[in-house]
């Protein structure tokens, strides 16, 4: 027989600004079906006017802990890679995102909460503390995240270099991390264009990789974050117009949607 | 008065002597109470600390006083939504406190429970009210079945069994007084007197309280504090109970004694009831909604137990709502 055990909400006691900027956020009922009708818009949206589709699938994990990693080059990144998750995990899928961007507003940061369920990474003052704390509960949740380790949108659909936060957060877990690429996401919605335009976007999912061997120092977060870079490369279809990308590896801590 | 006078037409909402009063000193109350701060304030009775308390407590008082007693005078289908909404805002605050808000299946079928037990209010099917208390304790055993995990299973369930019966059963009969022909003044009565015994409890004990009543529930409520608030919350029912039941058997002296101690004693219960959950829980309050009260739980943990035992009192002596069809809208069930 299990003791007594009450465990309070993550976010107990916050003022609702506070509670959906708080990294300990959970979604209790009202929030559980938000998330379950924006996702299923999301999912019907992707599939009929982009005509989503998603190449190898059976790389994706079937519970948590995970990660999916991605190139970012528009705001469709994190639906598109988050809409084709089994729809069980709606409440475990957290996709990290700019809180400078989207947790400043009240309305927004309500949308973010509510709807997209992200958590905030504050881009400027992204310490180990707040790595850790996703860390912890990544690992202990356990659940989902998604993020896009170039640390900003691409303006030019090119690829920026991985930065090595992510390394941080990853380093010696056995957390599996999926390499994606986001292929069309670019070409629907520009960083100039207002609405998305109708392209077909793709999604290739790579075979996972585990950093559980790599030291949690500076060399290691650097070789985690190159080695998932040149993963997401590899996954770019050949002929693809956009350019080689930069092979250095920026020693910025953040980490960003 | 036909039933759609009674659910939506606010003509009558003064007719009712004991309503003008309530409401004009609720209003010279709201008025009066900055004078009073800054009085006790000039005269330095009161810390700049407490004062600024007793500034945001009286800020919150100004939303939450309309918001209560609006929907009264509107109507009886304003009052009989706003108690659902007030009763499923409890059970969030309930179910986030106790983690049960993590057991997604039991808590749906608590929220349905809750918006059925409002609408068999609405229906004045007081059969169907009274069946909802077993029929959603069935269901809450029932869906906690599917998770296929025996661990854990009896707090679970007893959680939201506890949860259903304060918060859909206890609450929803303050709903259900709404389907008396004279439900103004018995509602507002209710209301005032439950939140006049905490404050008379407060005062008396500020100013007599030496003993504690009961150090590890709640180390500020005191003996005196406690009698001080039962002779005043009884005064006050005597004196406004002789016109709410005016012309029924509760208007003798006798009946509205025993009303005005027993809304005095459950409130104070329902006030340490919610104290001990708190202390168990480890929590300070429920919720940070209202400045300077916390969560709704925080304020209106006494009119739980109130709600049902007034309904009770009322309904075995008078009837609540017996002059008035009963299934308004689901006859051709």
């Amino acid at each position: 027989m299990d003791d007594w055990n009450y465990k309070p909400a993550g976010d107990f006691g916050l003022p609702h600004e506070e509670a959906f900027k708080s990294l300990k956020r959970e979604s209790g009922l009202f929030s559980t079906a938000l998330h379950w009708l924006w996702w299923s818009f999301v999912r019907t949206y992707l599939l009929i006017w982009h005509r989503l589709k998603v190449e190898g699938r059976e790389n994706l994990p079937k519970n948590p802990p995970f990660v999916l990693v991605a190139n970012h080059s528009s705001h469709l990144d994190a639906l598109v890679l988050a809409a084709p998750l089994d729809s069980r995990l709606r409440d475990q899928i957290f996709p990290i995102a700019a809180g400078d961007v989207f947790f400043t507003n009240p309305a927004i940061s309500a949308f973010a909460a509510l709807m997209l369920n992200a958590l905030p990474m504050w881009r400027k003052q992204c310490g180990p503390h707040a790595l850790e704390a996703l860390k912890r509960r990544l690992i202990d949740e356990p659940c989902c995240y998604i993020l896009f380790p170039e640390g900003q949108r691409s303006r030019t659909g090119e690829m920026l270099p991985f930065k090595a936060g992510l390394g941080m957060m990853l380093a010696g877990t056995d957390v599996p991390i999926v390499p994606c690429y986001l292929d069309g996401c670019f070409e629907a919605l520009r960083p100039e264009t207002k609405w998305p335009l109708r392209r077909p976007i793709t999604v290739r999912v790579g075979k996972p990789l585990r950093f559980d061997s790599v030291p949690n120092k500076r060399a290691g977060w650097e070789q985690i974050a190159l080695d998932l870079q040149t993963a997401v490369k590899a996954l770019r279809p050949a002929g693809n117009a956009q350019s080689a990308i930069a092979t250095t590896v920026s020693d910025a801590r953040g980490i960003d949607s | 008065m036909s039933t759609n006078e009674r659910l939506f037409n606010p003509a009558h909402a003064f007719e009712h002597p004991v309503t003008c009063w309530v409401t004009i000193g609720l209003v010279i109350a709201l008025a009066a109470s900055p004078l009073m701060i800054r009085f006790l304030a000039s005269t330095g009775r009161i810390s700049d600390a407490h004062r600024q308390e007793l500034w945001i407590r009286w800020r919150s008082w100004l939303i939450m006083t309309p918001l209560l007693v609006g929907p009264i005078l509107l109507g009886a289908a304003w009052t009989i939504l706003g108690v659902g909404i007030v009763s499923l805002l409890c059970y969030r605050e309930y179910s986030r406190a106790t983690g049960l808000f993590r057991e997604k299946a039991i808590s749906l079928t608590i929220v349905l429970g809750i918006t059925l037990v409002t609408f068999a209010t609405f229906d004045n099917w007081y059969r169907l009210f009274m069946a909802l208390t077993p029929l959603t304790i069935v269901m809450i055993l029932t869906v906690a079945l599917f998770a296929d995990r025996p661990q854990g299973y009896i707090q679970r369930t007893a959680l939201g069994v506890l949860g259903f019966a304060l918060f859909g059963h206890g609450l929803g009969h303050l709903g259900h007084l709404a389907n008396d022909d004279n439900y103004r003044p018995l509602i507002l009565m209710v209301l005032v007197s439950a939140e006049m015994n905490d404050i008379f409890a407060y005062l008396a004990g500020r100013t007599f309280g030496r003993v504690a009543l009961c150090p590890h529930t709640n180390p500020k409520k005191t003996a005196a504090g406690s009698i001080g608030g039962l002779i005043l919350t009884t005064a006050l029912v005597m004196f406004l109970g002789q016109y709410v039941f005016e012309g029924t058997v509760l208007a003798h002296w006798y009946h509205l004694l025993t009303l005005g101690i027993v809304i005095s004693v459950v409130g104070q219960l329902g006030d340490l009831i919610f104290s001990s959950i708190k202390r168990d829980l480890g929590i300070k309050d429920f919720d940070v909604t209202i400045p300077g009260h916390g969560g709704l739980l925080d304020r209106f943990d006494s009119i739980v137990p109130i709600a049902a035992v007034v309904f009770h009192y009322v309904n075995y002596f008078v009837g609540v709502g017996s002059e008035q069809p009963v299934r308004i809208w689901t006859t051709f069930v």
